[in-house]
């Protein structure tokens, strides 16, 4: 190769465009002689070419502090990530199967409760849940789907396994730089989109719409949908206003809207207030409703439970729809699919230790300095244990938490998770990365072709969060001439 | 359209216009300076009376001069009406409305923000580099009206942005107009002649209105000649009745117009009573003064009907 590789190979770690001679891969094939006939320097000048164009097109997240609003602008790797369609296709259809079952598993939780009474979930997990909002029992939203949007993290282990690592069905973010990126991509290799047969994501803004117009409670219409942001200081910001300018929704705040004696929901606009079929929420639950929820905040509507319960307003994704989004119901993840489709997983969760069993929590206890440790209802990395890295002190303490209450931790082992080659100065080297697909479903359901490839851009991290260090990379799925990845 | 967008639409054509007149009334100043009679001496204190901003500027910073002056007017963050100030208010407004917006509209104000930010410092260097980059910062805003009179809609969001525009540039077309009562002339009758044909000329220039003046009014500079037209000519789009015009369009559009409509059409019968036989200075600048709190009135009257309901976000400047 012309491009020099650094620190390859890498031992112990899946590549997911070379293999272990350092070969292509079919579906990183053309990709790869493309990199190689453009050489260091052409590949360097593009990379200054799409900084300029992240500036220019303002792909910022924003950091708001006392000195001023600094935007930074969204760190970017310009060497693609690469996955063979055919094994796209069994992950499309993994995820799509995992949905399912979770939804009938919320609307289970909500009413009948089955699943407990038959003894195939245990109800103190139940009970222990920080997201089971009691307000939503005895309700059934459209269709019995209560997460119609889910981003479902995934992650590759050193023997080319991949594992569901978490599902986020509350507000899951990051689509938005999926799309940018690809436009991004299309901007600065356009030969290559020409000579290989990479899948669009485009339509992603397209089914998004449909997904929340079918929950419009007034059918024949034009429903009206709006995405109701916390607003501009929200870091997520950037996508609220850009999924709303791609769906030609509105864009709202909690202050925008109000709910009147109909019980309906309705904007202010200049003409008067308009009614709302249908909210796309990207706050939390607890901020939804101050006469439900929270009664301190100033960024919900009062009055919307009532609306939603009252049938007069579709929300997405339901409030209460969280409660399948806890690091321990998502161990019972493979029983719930058995439970209500009779079939296996079609992807595996990663192995993990539920401390609330005996045995098990003995087990994590003892080997606290080989395993990861999760709080069951934080999300974004926070309140975790790694244990390889962690000091004895800390180790100690997360043991005491853990006896104190054995129902908010699990464990699993520390994962080796896959790598792919990302520009670094002049070279390529290898740097770890996660998957991030997105899911939707109401009357449909429909996925991501790919996803948002999230990269730990320092050496040996293996933590791929924006606000740590993480970039990410477009996701290529290709079809590629052979057959396995 | 919501309250709140609508607001933030009116707002953003408002600065935006802001920045590029504020460019163009330095312009102005600028040209005037240079062309000055020996004898003649420039009123800076007048000149940030004209624009509204003398108490703000004493209340900063004791000399009253061109060094003093220009990086108040053009990059201090301090001052909201500042051009690096107003810019990026624009962006900020743009930013919460993106979706009502062209796409490639958001990237034009960026790339404004951006070459105002990195090239405002540029302009302390002296009256060359300065023309450059208020020069490039009027080309990139004009840039963007292009942008958005070739690829929006007109619906009520664009109406939204041109009465906030319009408002704006009828306002600072007033003032610009005023720029000259900052000089004071020497007693020598033929001398002044001379320097307020010129002085004229450097007004027109400033509001790029000398060609279609020379074409379309008289072939003289002539001061009142020269009012005449900035005021009422109907055609050319930086006049008062042409925004005017404009801002009564856009109100015929949106529901419940009348209480503005009525305002502009008060502000409307003052530009048309105008005698220019007289304009003496004073006589002029106290003119000026009530044409533009004839539109502060219309502003106030478009904030009561169409913004009102949601207070809470009120961002008056």
């Amino acid at each position: 190769m012309s491009i020099e590789l650094a620190n390859y190979p890498q031992p112990g770690a899946w590549d997911e465009l070379l293999d272990a001679n350092l070969r292509p891969r079919p579906a990183a094939r053309l990709l790869l002689e493309y990199l190689d006939r453009l050489g260091c320097a052409e590949l360097q000048a593009r990379r200054a070419s799409v900084d300029a164009a992240i500036m220019a097109m303002g792909i910022t997240f924003t950091v708001y502090s006392d000195a001023g609003n600094i935007d930074r602008a969204w760190p970017f790797d310009i060497v693609p990530r690469t996955m063979s369609s055919k094994e796209w296709a069994r992950i499309d259809a993994g995820l799509k199967q995992r949905l399912t079952a979770l939804n009938l598993f919320i609307d289970d939780l909500y009413n009948a409760q089955k699943i407990v009474r038959d003894g195939v979930f245990p109800l103190e997990v139940l009970a222990g849940s920080k997201n089971f909002r009691e307000q939503c029992r005895h309700m059934t939203p459209r269709f019995g789907v209560w997460a119609h949007v889910c981003g479902t993290d995934l992650v590759r282990d050193r023997d080319g396994t991949v594992y569901v690592l978490e599902d986020n069905l509350r507000v899951p973010s990051g689509v938005s730089y999926m799309l940018e990126n690809r436009q991004l991509m299309k901007r600065l290799f356009p030969e290559l989109f020409k000579a290989s047969d990479i899948l669009p994501v485009d339509d992603y803004p397209t089914r998004l719409f449909e997904t929340l117009a079918a929950l419009s409670p007034r059918d024949g219409e034009r429903p009206v949908v709006a995405v109701l942001t916390p607003g501009i200081y929200n870091s997520a910001y950037f996508e609220h206003s850009y999924l709303a300018q791609k769906m030609g929704a509105d864009l709202v705040e909690g202050s925008d809207l109000v709910v009147r004696e109909d019980d309906c929901v309705y904007m202010k606009t200049i003409s008067g207030p308009r009614r709302v079929d249908v909210i796309y929420r990207r706050i939390d639950d607890d901020f939804l409703d101050p006469e439900a929820f929270r009664p301190d905040s100033a960024l919900g509507v009062p009055g919307l439970m009532r609306a939603w319960r009252a049938g007069k307003v579709g929300i997405a994704n339901a409030p209460g729809a969280g409660v399948a989004d806890d690091k321990v119901v998502y161990t019972f993840v493979p029983q719930i699919i058995r439970y209500y489709l009779d079939q296996d997983a079609i992807l595996p969760n990663v192995p993990s230790f539920m401390c609330m069993v005996d045995a098990q929590r003995e087990h994590v206890l003892a080997k606290l300095d080989e395993l990861v440790v999760k709080p069951a209802n934080e999300s974004g990395g926070y309140g975790m244990l790694i244990g390889p890295r962690a000091s004895r002190e800390e180790r100690a303490r997360f043991a005491d938490l853990i006896r104190a209450n054995p129902r908010n931790y699990m464990a699993q082992p520390t994962l080796s998770i896959s790598t792919a080659p990302t520009l670094v100065g002049d070279k390529l080297a290898p740097r770890h990365l996660d998957l991030r697909p997105f899911v939707l479903q109401s009357d449909k359901l429909h996925a991501t072709t790919g996803g948002l490839t999230r990269v730990a851009l320092r050496a040996g991290s293996l933590i791929v969060n924006s606000s740590q260090g993480g970039g990410s990379k477009d996701t290529w799925i290709v079809n590629a001439e052979e057959g396995n990845a | 359209m919501l309250s709140r967008v609508a607001e933030n639409l009116y707002w953003m054509g408002r600065y935006l216009e802001r920045a590029e007149n504020t460019a163009r009334f330095i312009n102005s100043a600028t040209q005037v300076l240079l062309d000055l009679p020996k004898d003649a001496s420039f009123g800076w204190d007048v000149l940030l009376k004209v624009a509204g901003l003398d108490e703000r500027f004493a209340a900063r910073s004791p000399g009253v001069d061109e060094d003093g002056i220009m990086p108040f007017l053009i990059e201090d963050e301090t001052n909201p009406s500042s051009i690096l100030a107003s810019i990026r208010q624009a962006r900020e407004n743009a930013r919460t409305v993106r979706e009502v917006l062209p796409m490639e509209l958001w990237e034009r104000i960026n790339g404004l923000y951006l070459y105002a930010r990195d090239n405002a410092a540029r302009a302390r260097q002296g009256r060359g580099p300065r023309g450059e980059v208020l020069s490039g910062i009027i080309g990139r805003r004009e840039s963007i009206i292009g942008l958005l009179t070739g690829s929006m809609s007109r619906d009520v969001a664009y109406q939204c942005i041109k009465l906030g525009r319009n408002l704006e540039r009828a306002d600072m077309t007033t003032r610009i107009i005023d720029v000259n009562s900052a000089v004071r002339l020497p007693r020598d009758p033929a001398l002044t002649t001379v320097a307020t044909e010129r002085m004229w000329m450097c007004t027109l220039n400033a509001l790029s209105a000398y060609q279609m003046y020379r074409r379309h009014a008289n072939v003289h500079v002539r001061a009142d000649a020269v009012v005449d037209y900035l005021l009422k000519n109907p055609h050319f789009p930086r006049t008062v009745l042409h925004c005017l015009a404009e801002i009564e369009g856009c109100l015929s559009v949106l529901p419940e117009h009348a209480t503005a409509m009525k305002k502009v059409r008060r502000a409307w019968r003052r530009v048309e009573a105008m005698q220019s036989n007289d304009i003496r200075p004073t006589v002029l600048h106290e003119y000026l003064d009530q044409v533009q709190s004839d539109l502060g009135e219309v502003h106030d009257a478009v904030a009561k009907q169409y913004f009102h309901l949601h207070q809470q976000h009120d961002t008056e400047q």
